[in-house]
């Protein structure tokens, strides 16, 4: 069986079972709507424009925050892994940031940070920042001890050593911090949301949720961002089999 | 036979079970009706009245035993429409935006019979027309609820729109941390909430109510429209009792206080602040005839409609009719 014809019998199968779900359960739309009413519900969102526009602030932050948290994640595993000095003291502040939930941290960070696109941005990549720096520390330890002083023998500096054996070897797991990370982002990105934005579908999940009792519509949100993560996880996929596994 | 939940469902499904889930209906030996109350928010004094009935007989002098859950307030209706709690705390507008989109809520009797969103700034900045609020920078949770409904009430009312203000969102509720680090000029808030936090902070404040702007009704209890159907007597019981407790609190706060304290352990580590939130609630729980044991004002409703009509967020097509029931507790 290819990959599209197994990921689409799952997906039948998935849509299957939500329907029988509503139908033994015999729940009002406004507690579990019918995957056809979503499908429904959707169109119209599209077709107003309302689903684009918030679809389109989302992707943003996404993107952004999983950049900047990314790139930020890997100079700072890069350095937890090389120096065992920087990892004492930067990891109890790292783990600890981690251990604190954003969602309560994130309204000061809006205020923090004015509030607009930079703010989201922040929160985003904070929460993609820890996963890929752990990812990156252990990948950078993993390298051959005994290639690495082979490269020092032969005179290569520790830039030498960093960039053509630890940062190499270490790519599949930066990588999986990578897939990590991405789906994270846009958790991320709707939890900015909630701290403060007018547009994004953390936004028109509130609106619906709250302001309209507009259950379909709440689906249609969480349904889309379902596939913004399932598509950047696939973009990730696809450039760690052309980077790693050329 | 109670509808089986998602996880029944799932598991049936899993097992292949032939049968649906067993049942399990009420207890056959229970002196008391057992109902659960939803309330919105969180644990707070503003509840007080719930916390009363709780502890000093109120409502088990009605035969009832209430268990009191506190849930997002959307969820509130979903849960009392689905039958899944007998009682909720909502508000009016939020009622009318909810029957309209098809959730059977009704509402039953008023909680507070002043509206209690208000704008709020430093003192002297605020404008005491609506039209004085063009240009202003206003922090809101969003647009969605009770505020963004006063708030574009009070914009039409002085011949504006949202694109005559910057909105601020602040989906958290902090819209007074927004204040008071200068990032709005105004903000929308619960008098008996919001403009005592500022004070507290050592921020003078004023106010620019709705009450006499564009009449909007306050929270109130709302039922399923199938325990209305079936059970009237049950729902005037809770409903009465409620106003009784409602009542003793606005003549004894401290008897409040108390309860509030009993529920709410929290309450003491700054039982001024409790103690001022409650005063300030009790002002609002009464209109400018006195508190009314909870009747609807069925006129305030119609006007209200109307208004919700106007501002495009209900669309005419469930009558307020059918999502008040004034006959409950009694209104006019």
């Amino acid at each position: 069986m290819t990959r599209v014809a197994a990921a689409l019998l799952s997906l039948a199968a998935f849509l299957a079972l939500w329907k029988v779900v509503t139908l033994i359960g015999g729940y009002p739309d406004y507690i579990l709507p019918a995957p056809e009413l979503v499908a429904s519900r959707g169109a119209r969102a599209i077709a107003s424009g309302v689903l684009w526009q918030h679809t389109g602030a989302t992707l943003l932050e996404v993107v952004l925050g999983f950049g900047l948290g990314a790139v930020a994640a890997i100079a700072a595993g890069i350095a937890l892994g090389k120096s065992v000095l920087i990892e004492r003291v930067l990891s109890p502040y790292i783990v600890a940031a981690q251990a604190v939930p954003i969602l309560a941290l994130a309204p000061l960070l809006d205020i923090w940070f004015g509030g607009g696109l930079l703010a989201r941005v922040i929160i985003c990549a904070l929460i993609v920042f820890f996963p890929i720096a752990i990812a990156t520390m252990v990948g950078i330890r993993s390298a051959d001890p005994l290639l690495a002083e082979m490269l020092r023998s032969l005179g290569a500096g520790p830039s030498q050593v960093t960039t053509r054996l630890e940062i190499p070897s270490a790519l599949p797991v930066i990588f999986g911090g990578l897939r990590v990370g991405v789906t994270l982002a846009v958790i991320g990105a709707v939890v900015a949301e909630w701290a403060g934005a007018s547009i994004g579908l953390g936004v028109l999940i509130n609106i619906a949720n709250q302001g309209l009792f507009d259950t379909p519509l709440m689906f249609v949100a969480l349904v889309t961002l379902a596939v913004i993560g399932l598509t950047f996880y696939g973009l990730v996929l696809a450039v760690e089999r052309r980077v790693v596994h050329p | 036979m109670p509808r089986p939940r998602l996880a029944i469902s799932l598991l049936a499904l899993l097992l292949a079970a032939c049968s649906p889930a067993a049942s399990s209906g009420p207890s056959a030996s229970a002196a008391l009706r057992h109902v659960t109350l939803l309330l919105g928010f969180r644990p707070d004094v503003q509840f007080a009245p719930y916390y009363v009935g709780q502890q000093d007989g109120y409502y088990a002098d009605a035969g009832l035993e209430v268990t009191i859950e506190h849930k997002q307030a959307p969820d509130v209706q979903r849960l009392v429409a689905d039958g899944q709690a007998e009682f909720g705390v909502a508000d009016a507008t939020d009622v009318m935006i909810a029957r309209t989109s098809g959730v059977p809520v009704v509402y039953v009797s008023t909680l507070y019979e002043r509206f209690p969103v208000a704008i709020i700034g430093r003192k002297g900045t605020v404008p005491s027309d609506p039209a004085g609020l063009a240009g202003k920078k206003i922090g809101t949770p969003g647009k969605f609820g009770s505020s963004w409904h006063a708030l574009l009430a009070l914009l039409a009312a002085g011949g504006l729109g949202e694109k005559d203000v910057t909105i601020r969102e602040y989906p958290q509720f902090n819209q007074a941390d927004g204040l008071a680090a200068g990032d709005v000029d105004l903000i929308t808030g619960f008098r008996n909430n919001e403009p005592l936090r500022l004070e507290a902070q050592g921020i003078a404040v004023d106010l620019l109510t709705i009450d006499q702007i564009a009449p909007l009704p306050g929270p109130g209890t709302i039922v399923g429209q199938a325990l209305l159907d079936s059970d009237p007597d049950l729902v005037r019981r809770f409903a009465q009792a409620t106003a009784r407790a409602q009542r003793a609190v606005i003549d004894d706060p401290d008897l409040g206080l108390q309860a509030a304290k009993v529920s709410v352990p929290a309450i003491a580590e700054d039982l001024d602040t409790a103690r001022a939130v409650l005063e300030a609630t009790t002002v609002l729980w009464a209109g400018e005839s006195g508190f009314g044991d909870g009747a609807i004002d069925v006129s305030r409703w119609r006007k209200a409609y109307d208004i919700m009509r106007s501002l495009g967020f209900i669309d005419g097509s469930v009558p307020v009719e059918q999502m008040i029931a004034p006959s409950i507790v009694g209104g006019g």
